[in-house]
């Protein structure tokens, strides 16, 4: 049987034994999307690059703390992973500013896209808009924001995924909504409803 | 048939109307959201709105969709395991090298064992042989010692100045209890400082009740003891 069809739980085991194939496998499946959680949660590759690896680190060292009968590996690490990512936003919410994030050089890398200079530099401008303005969000409606906006999971995938309710999250993520509006269109300077409301 | 389409307030408007685009959102709300969207100009600005952030994120997401985290940190990853796997091979060797260790001195354990017990065979061998013949000289050195041995005494006798080696069959142990400065009178050198000691002493004597040899009944060494 080949290494990719065994179970993870499996992998897990042989990885635990020292088996480096099995551990990269499951290093290789998993750690796109907890990276790319922790960098929208957090803003800083610094800090998502820390928060991966203390996870990992937490897989290898401490492996009975997954047990296969209580849910995915994919589940139990987005679960640490998000546990670590809340503990970092407490300690220090938001150290990092987007110069910190650009200066980094391997976070936010520009799009490869056939557009002029001009549109080039103002499609950038907009995703750093809006990633600011995800980034001031407060960590739980930015949470919903980021995974069923980004991410593109379903309700129930977030609410599995936070450990609430489906409710709890639609109501996170209409709240979060609501404050992405507003930051935006401050910051366009394009109060739309008011003069659509005005019409 | 004509459809009927629930008519949704602008609060409601606020927590559907912005799942519209949703794959997952159900088809009566969108429905109910795009009608009234449709009659109510503040929710289609907010829809719109909304539309123009949606392609924003949209724009945020395709720039990072991609991202991973840096190769350095699978390196570090990897070197962890190593040093785990490095860690764990000392902790097996020791644990061989104690398991051996344990083996071995059971075994050392076994042999001392059958060493012993062969020992006492041999003792309780002569100890019949003696006490059958009971003839053999204790100061005609091997049979001596046999003789000692088979009497259970753990020190040696030392022949007594002048003593003749004796031929005769039986020989006995007497055990005195004296002073060290009596043991002078048979010709032993005796230290002037310790002659007041009481000593247990074994004299072998002959058959002719002359005493042929003598030995201390302390752990001492009867030289040392004599000096």
């Amino acid at each position: 049987m080949k290494i990719l069809d065994e179970k993870e739980p499996a992998l897990l085991k042989r990885a635990v034994r020292g088996d480096e194939q099995a551990f990269l496998v499951l290093y290789r499946k998993h750690q796109a999307t907890l990276y790319r959680y922790a960098l929208r949660m957090t803003g800083s590759p610094w800090a998502a690059e820390e928060v991966v690896q203390e996870v990992f680190l937490l897989l290898i060292r401490e492996p009975q703390k997954f047990q296969p009968d209580r849910g995915e590996l994919g589940a139990f690490l987005f679960g640490v992973t998000r546990n670590r990512v809340m503990k970092h936003l407490e300690r220090r919410p938001r150290e990092d500013s987007l110069d910190e994030i650009n200066a980094n050089g391997n976070a936010w890398k520009e799009p490869q896209d056939p557009l002029t200079p001009m549109m080039i530099a103002e499609k950038s401008e907009r995703i750093e808009q809006v990633r600011d303005a995800v980034l001031e969000l407060p960590a739980e409606f930015r949470e919903a924001v980021v995974l069923c906006e980004l991410e593109e999971m379903s309700y129930e995938e977030a609410a599995r995924a936070c450990g609430c309710p489906v409710g709890t999250i639609r109501s996170r993520l209409h709240r979060g909504r609501a404050l992405l509006l507003a930051k935006l269109e401050l910051l366009r300077d394009a109060p739309r409803r008011a003069s659509a409301g005005a019409k | 048939m004509k459809k009927v389409i629930k008519m949704i307030s602008c609060e409601q408007f606020e927590l559907l109307g912005l799942d519209m685009d949703r794959p997952d959102a159900r088809p009566q709300e969108v429905a109910a959201a795009a009608e009234h969207a449709a009659s109510c100009a503040q929710c289609f600005a907010l829809l719109e709105s909304w539309r123009e952030l949606k392609q924003d994120l949209r724009l945020l997401h395709e720039d990072s969709r991609f991202e991973s985290a840096p190769a350095r940190l699978e390196m570090r990853l990897k070197q962890e395991l190593r040093t785990r796997r490095e860690a764990r091979v000392p902790r097996s060797a020791v644990t061989v090298v104690t398991w051996g260790l344990a083996a071995a001195a059971v075994l050392v354990a076994g042999l001392g064992w059958n060493h012993w017990r062969g020992a006492s065979l041999n003792k309780g061998t002569n100890r019949a042989v003696t006490a059958s013949n009971n003839s053999q000289s204790a100061t005609t050195g091997p049979d001596r010692a046999m003789l000692l041995a088979a009497d259970s005494d753990s020190g040696a006798f030392t022949r007594l100045p002048a003593s003749m080696p004796s031929a005769y069959e039986n020989q006995e142990i007497l055990q005195v209890r004296m002073q060290r400065g009596a043991l002078g009178r048979f010709g032993l050198p005796v230290a002037q400082d310790r002659a007041a000691e009481w000593v247990q002493v074994d004299f072998l004597i002959g058959e002719d009740g002359v005493p042929q040899a003598v030995r201390l009944h302390d752990d001492s060494q009867l030289e040392s003891t004599l000096q």
